[in-house]
């Protein structure tokens, strides 16, 4: 085959891979700006809280490479243009060129154009062609990679939260971030329970709480916050009231009636009338840390009766919560009595040391766990110090106890403790026992709970101030301002005499009484303790527990109830804050 | 085919070589100028006439009459003064009386002017009247003078240099413009070098050189101008040279600044023939049988020099048309926009 015949299909060879290469860039180039052009409305989808519309946008970078297609096919270089750039590239001074044109022009069949096309055929047969590609990557292409991540970073990130929107007249929406009381109780649901049924109810505050902490973030109208709020710390405290009531309640007032027959426990009896069991609890402690064991050996005996008569009238949970109150007892009874004979024994050894002795007069005084926490830690201390020979000393005056008697404890016990006291190791142990008696928190498991959900309802409370403070500074204007500053303790010192302003819509209950109960002992039968009030209602009828639990018919019960009306109006003015 | 293809691939080797051979020999004689050499060459390829512009004593005549001994042709020259009269250049009757026809009288014959060499030498063409000046200039446009009724062609090739002197103005009949446009080419012959200076002195003052070899005769010029026609242009080659002419006229909108602020009028379609033919001419002479953009490029300012009327302006401000010409083809782009835009930075 000739130049002359090579020339055509050598050219359109060449010519096909520059319009490739010219096309892959233009279409390179589309997706680029497609690319860096979606970023822009994935932005806006994101900003306006379209994230379903942000995967959307990615199309721009196909719409790009297609239009980039569109383009570079509308401007695809004529066979001319490609001679021309090969001419350029090749420096054949426009032999191609002038040969591909003479192609076109069959009337010219001179012997120029034979040597025109032969010369073009032969300087693109020995053409580099790495020389004659046009470039597909421009610096405008790292672009796309960028752009690329950018998207993605856009179309995986969370939204923003939600501004507040504008108020309807009269209403005030309020967005917090973080409400500290509000994760107090949304924790409720590890806190320990009484059994499978109360768990699930603590797991349920919890889980509202939670909600309400994420509504809090998007914005939510203040009084249905605050409503809420209430709602929450309505199922606390009635979490609180559950024991021993409704049909158990008979079961609550025979234990109740039972302790108060004693000295030692009557404190405790009041507090399990109020169902409050830390302060029973607190009653329990400073019992069983108390020098008379007439006291401890009453109160253990008191215990046992009332966790039997709760059982009989048919209060399992109220008898298995003075059951475990009795346990406690006992451990707090025995580590208190064999620290006061430890203390003694080293009294008696002459090895008492200042800070020991005051620790043990504290827990005659005090009565506390911490008190005893205190000695069992300074006489761990103490024991740390002692040679051989002042151990021995103190084994023999312990030994020496435990068969003379008149010690608190077990005598076997203060043997075991005189055989430990004869070897580095058993010194070793006894400290170290020493120092669990210290960290030991003997509080019964209902105490416990009951701390946990005073915690939560006390968190409640705080969270319900962050609201109302929150409240003061956005109201239907800002919808997010910044917040008021809420209450604030007045320091003045102005006159306080003068005379109480009348309180609007007197006749409702406008605050939680926390009225104190009768300290004489109860009736059979009688109710006893006292219920946390909701504004606009008074009591219930039956007294069976809070009042956001009573039935519609309950509320107002005073109003309702059998009472002759010349003592309605003394009755109602009693409820009167 | 391919046998003419072969013979044309020949004949182009062998213009090329006779031309390097003309170059050769001419340079025997004329020291350096070989720009000057190379343009003469192109007229003479492409068969269209020079106007030879230099100071005098750069050896301007000496290469008209170096090329004629080399050409084998025949040479006249004709020396430019303000009282040459047109006859003086074409000829005229004269009465002749013939002794032995006594009887019938004296006659008139024609006596022919130096216009009918083949390779006529236009001394200081500037110094003769416009009249004169006209004779000349329209026997190189017609290659045929009328003479007592008759017309009488030239013989071919018929080519002219003219030369003019460009600082002695005083009693000078500068070229009209339109006449000017007659010329394929205007050489500027620029002073030599201070080497090419030694090298004259050391020439000219010696014993008398050679004379320069013939190396082509008439049918070889023949032949040349012949295939200088048929050297190809392309479309795009083409569409430069039209664009560099259009783009020189200071009334379209693709002139640059420099065109619209020097010049008067720009180049006409003649500019733009000169243009192509003359980069025919320099493909020939570099042996290739079609035309570059390079080509037209070489030849930009000796065919359009000449064509280009500066404006008051320009004048004023002593702007030549050599830079309007170095601004043209800074300005107008060889290849289309979409092409120049792949090349890369940098790229001649």
């Amino acid at each position: 085959m000739g130049e002359r015949e090579r020339f055509h299909p050598l050219f359109e060879r060449w010519a096909r891979g520059v319009r490739r290469r010219l096309l892959a860039r233009r279409a390179l180039t589309g997706l680029t700006v497609g690319l860096a052009l979606a970023v822009l409305p994935a932005l806006l989808a994101w900003e306006t809280h379209h994230g379903a519309l942000r995967p959307l946008c990615a199309l721009g970078a196909i719409l790009g490479a297609a239009g980039g297609l569109l383009v570079a096919r509308r401007k695809r270089w004529s066979d001319e243009d490609v001679a021309l750039w090969l001419d350029d590239r090749l420096q054949t001074d426009e032999a191609i060129t002038t040969a591909v044109e003479m192609r076109h022009r069959a009337d010219r069949d001179d012997d120029a154009r034979a040597v025109v096309v032969s010369t073009a055929a032969a300087a693109l047969g020995r053409a580099d062609a790495k020389r004659a590609r046009p470039a597909v990557l421009r610096p405008l292409h790292a672009l796309a990679p960028l752009a690329l991540a950018a998207l993605i970073v856009v179309m995986r990130s969370p939204l923003p939260a939600r501004p507040v929107g504008p108020s309807s007249p009269g209403e005030t929406r309020i967005q917090i971030g973080q409400v500290e009381g509000l994760k107090r109780v949304a924790e409720l649901g590890q806190a320990s329970a009484r059994d499978g049924a109360q768990k699930q109810r603590l797991e349920t505050i919890a889980r509202d709480a939670g909600k309400l902490r994420v509504d809090l973030e998007k914005g939510l109208e203040k009084r249905a916050a605050l409503d809420r709020i209430a709602t929450l710390r309505d199922a606390i405290a009635a979490e609180r009231l559950t024991l021993g009531e409704g049909e158990r309640r008979a079961g609550l007032e025979a234990a109740v009636s039972t302790l108060e027959q004693i000295e030692a426990t009557r404190g405790a009896a009041r507090a399990l009338g109020d169902h409050d069991l830390e302060k029973m609890d607190r009653e329990m402690e400073r019992v069983a840390n108390a020098r008379e064991k007439h006291d401890r050996d009453s109160a253990r005996k008191a215990l046992e009766d009332a966790a039997a008569a709760a059982k009989a009238r048919g209060a399992p949970d109220v008898g298995q919560a003075l059951e475990e109150e009795k346990k406690a007892l006992e451990e707090r009874e025995k580590r208190a009595e064999t620290l006061r004979d430890l203390e003694k024994a080293m009294e008696d050894s002459d090895l008492a040391r200042p800070e020991q002795k005051n620790e043990a007069d504290g827990l005659d005084r005090k009565e506390s766990d911490e008190a005893a926490r205190a000695l069992a830690d300074a006489l761990g201390q103490a024991l740390e110090k002692l040679t051989p020979e002042e151990r021995k000393k103190l084994a023999e005056k312990l030994k020496q106890q435990a068969r003379r008697g008149g010690i608190q404890s077990d005598p076997q016990d203060l043997r075991d403790l005189a055989e430990d006291l004869s070897t580095p190791e058993g010194q070793k142990k006894l400290e170290d026992e020493l120092k669990d008696l210290a960290q030991k928190d003997d509080e019964s498991p209902e105490a416990r709970g009951q701390r946990d959900l005073d915690d939560a309802e006390r968190s409640a409370d705080g969270a319900e101030g962050d609201i109302e403070g929150d409240g003061n500074g956005s109201g239907n204007a800002g919808g997010d301002g910044p917040g008021g500053e809420g209450h604030h303790h007045d320091t003045g010192t102005g006159a306080h005499d003068g005379k109480t302003e009348a309180v609007p819509g007197a006749g409702t209950l406008k605050s939680r009484a926390h009225a104190p109960t009768n300290q004489a002992p109860g009736m059979p039968g009688t109710t006893r303790g006292w219920t946390p009030g909701r504004s606009g209602g008074t009591a219930n009828v039956q007294g069976t527990g809070a009042l956001g639990a009573a039935g519609p018919g309950e509320v107002n019960g005073v109003d309702h109830s059998d009472v002759p009306e010349e003592y309605r109006a003394q009755v109602r003015q009693y409820f009167q804050p | 085919m391919a046998t003419t293809t072969h013979d044309f691939e020949v004949r182009l080797h062998q213009a090329r070589d006779a031309v390097a051979l003309l170059r050769q020999a001419i340079g025997q004689v004329i020291i350096g100028q070989g720009e000057v050499v190379d343009q003469v060459m192109w007229g003479l390829a492409a068969g269209g006439h020079v106007l030879l512009e230099g100071a005098p004593g750069l050896g301007k005549t000496l290469l008209v009459r170096t090329l004629a001994q080399c050409l084998d042709l025949r040479f006249s020259r004709i020396q430019f003064t303000p009282d040459l009269m047109p006859s003086d250049v074409v000829g005229t009757q004269v009465l002749v009386m013939d002794p032995a026809q006594r009887a019938a009288g004296s006659m008139f014959q024609v006596q022919r002017g130096p216009i009918f060499g083949q390779i006529v030498l236009a001394d200081e063409i500037n110094r003769a009247t416009p009249k004169t000046q006209s004779a000349l200039l329209e026997a190189m446009a017609e290659h045929a003078v009328t003479l007592a009724g008759q017309r009488l062609a030239l013989e071919e090739p018929f080519f002219v240099l003219a030369t003019e002197n460009p600082i002695e103005m005083e009693g000078t009949y500068p070229l009209p413009e339109a006449q000017l446009d007659r010329f394929l080419l205007k050489i500027v012959v620029p002073n030599p070098t201070e080497d090419e200076l030694c090298e004259v002195l050391a020439r000219t003052t010696g014993r008398a050189p050679e004379a320069a070899p013939r190396v082509i005769d008439r049918e070889g010029v023949m032949a040349l101008r012949a295939m200088c026609r048929d050297v190809a242009a392309a479309q795009p080659v083409l569409r430069y040279a039209a664009r560099l002419v259009r783009a020189s006229d200071p009334s379209t909108g693709e002139a640059p600044e420099t065109v619209k602020r020097a010049l008067r009028y720009g180049a006409g379609v003649r500019g733009a023939q000169a243009l192509v033919l003359a980069a025919k001419a320099v493909a020939l002479c570099e042996g290739r049988a079609h035309v570059s953009f390079e080509d037209v490029k070489r030849v930009a300012r000796p065919a359009l020099r000449h064509r280009l009327i500066r404006s008051f302006e320009g004048e004023a401000e002593g702007t030549t048309t050599d830079t309007v010409i170095d601004a043209l083809l800074g300005t107008v782009g060889t290849r289309p926009p979409s092409v120049e835009a792949e090349r890369p930075r940098g790229a001649p």
